[in-house]
């Protein structure tokens, strides 16, 4: 596996940015899905990330998160280098616990939701809170209802997710990411396996998730939802950033060919 | 003619035939169900370091007769300083023998259970012991209740093979008895008949372990 072979100078004090990467790339065997790819993102910034399939745009947020481990280049999160360290001048890969500390304050949402089967939605959302954070039955249930609650489905507590819809398996899975208190929330096409008319409960969640201040990354296929919530759009295509702007502008005026054609392309099955 | 009274009169050897297997398969199957789950879990954890040798282990088991390995075990653990009892040696076989099947049957059943809810563990940092005993070895179990419950039935009716190495169970005390009375059918067909009763009851354990695991997540209407 080829490995960072330089070492990037960690951000400067002044910059405030929870999650900062500098030059990443991340290959798949011969297949480069990532190329150079530089992303910082400051408190409450609220990102979306669009491309069309196979540009790259789950990858990078899975090689922020070290889900996968990037090949070259750094991701600080809170000035932390995350899956690497310095050994005398060779960068090598820190133990699964010093991952796990670094990315603390990172939650995740995942496409395919990934709730525990076997659990119900409540211990879906307090299992971490008594594993991790070592809170009593009693605390996390009463933590767990509160967030089940903030995303409407204090009723719904006491369901396994096979007997839950596809919206209400998603806000669980919001719920049990929000319930660790999490600085930052990555989201990975949280609507795409959705029905279309369950779509709404998901993106009104995290409408309100954003109007309250939560730093979010979000990759995403929703182009309303970007240009109404984000502030700032990132297009990728072919594994790079091809532009990064506030969505007005990147919506209105896209500068390069590929984003407009894409643009395009998504009007043409969408408006009509 | 067939004789009840006969085996009336050797009701003592039965049962003591019966009440070896009985324990001796028990102690087996347990060996076999914990050895193959550390095996399991050892590969899974680490398939760098662990998954080959575990591989090459459920090959050997599955490979060779476990007839061999209580002869091994028996007749050749003497001569490296390893002196057991048959009926240890019993035991240590069905034990042996049965984890390389349930190592396999539990894999089946760790590889069954989708990657991304591993991913969501980790994302939460719930620690790799935890995502262990709390995500996949609970699912895990219950998908393996079925093949599980077939492996079992399989290792106590290979138990017979333990007669040869002088075990006194069930199976060898029917021969005593035949031996003794010179009536072939009668000693036979009633452990046949209990071997049948012991695994009767272990398919119906199965069922009801299986029934219990899926009480457990009870299916509620959606709306």
């Amino acid at each position: 596996m080829p490995m960072a072979d330089t070492l990037s100078p960690p951000p400067t004090a002044k910059q405030k940015a929870i999650v900062e990467a500098h030059g990443i790339s991340k290959q798949f065997g011969d297949l480069e899905v990532l190329t150079n790819i530089d992303f910082s993102l400051a408190p409450s910034e609220v990102v979306c990330v669009i491309g069309p399939s196979g540009s790259g745009k789950s990858t990078l947020l899975r090689c922020l998160a070290f889900l996968e481990p990037y090949d070259h280049g750094s991701v600080y999160i809170n000035g932390k280098l995350l899956g690497y360290e310095d050994r005398s001048g060779k960068r090598v890969r820190t133990s699964e616990k010093r991952v796990d500390e670094v990315r603390a304050p990172v939650g995740m949402v995942f496409q395919h939701f990934h709730l525990w089967p076997h659990r119900t939605a409540l211990e879906n959302v307090t299992e971490a809170l008594r594993l991790v954070n070592g809170l009593s039955r009693g605390d996390a249930e009463a933590e767990g209802m509160a967030m089940l609650e903030q995303v409407g489905l204090a009723e719904r507590a006491g369901h396994f997710p096979e007997s839950l819809s596809g919206g209400q398996k998603q806000r669980v899975a919001i719920a049990r990411a929000l319930a660790m208190r999490p600085r930052v929330m990555f989201f990975d096409e949280p609507t795409s396996a959705l029905d279309p008319e369950l779509v709404g409960e998901v993106l009104d969640v995290m409408k309100k998730l954003a109007a309250d201040g939560m730093t979010m990354v979000i990759v995403t296929h929703e182009m309303g939802f970007a240009a109404k919530v984000a502030d700032r759009v990132i297009f990728m295509d072919q594994g790079s950033v091809v532009e990064s702007s506030p969505p007005a502008t990147l919506f209105r005026h896209p500068k390069s060919e590929r984003l407009q054609q894409f643009l395009n392309t998504w009007r043409e099955r969408h408006i009509d | 003619m067939f004789d009840i009274a006969l085996l009336w009169e050797a009701r003592g050897l039965i049962l003591q035939g019966l009440w070896n297997t009985l324990w001796i398969c028990f102690l087996g199957c347990l060996l076999a169900l914990s050895l193959g789950l550390a095996l399991a879990a050892l590969r899974l954890a680490n398939p760098r370091l662990f998954g080959y040798p575990v591989a090459c282990y459920v090959e050997i088991c599955r490979g060779t007769p476990l007839l061999i390995l209580l002869f091994l075990l028996y007749y050749g653990g003497p001569s490296i300083g390893l002196r057991l009892d048959a009926e240890i040696a019993g035991v240590t076989g069905i034990g042996l023998y049965g984890a390389g099947y349930f190592a396999e049957i539990y894999r089946g059943g760790f590889k069954s259970i989708p990657k991304g809810q591993l991913e969501a563990a980790r994302m939460l940092g719930i620690s790799p012991w935890h995502t262990l005993t709390r995500v996949q070895i609970p699912q895990m179990a219950r998908l393996i209740v079925p093949p599980g419950t077939n492996q079992l039935i399989i290792l106590v009716k290979e138990s017979a093979l333990i007669s040869i190495i002088s075990v006194d169970d069930l199976t060898k005390n029917a021969t005593t008895i035949v031996n003794q009375t010179f009536h072939v059918i009668e000693p036979y067909l009633a452990v046949a008949l209990l071997y049948w009763l012991m695994i009767e009851l272990v398919a119906r354990g199965g069922y009801a372990l299986e029934k219990r695991l899926a009480d457990r997540q009870p299916r509620h209407v959606t709306q």
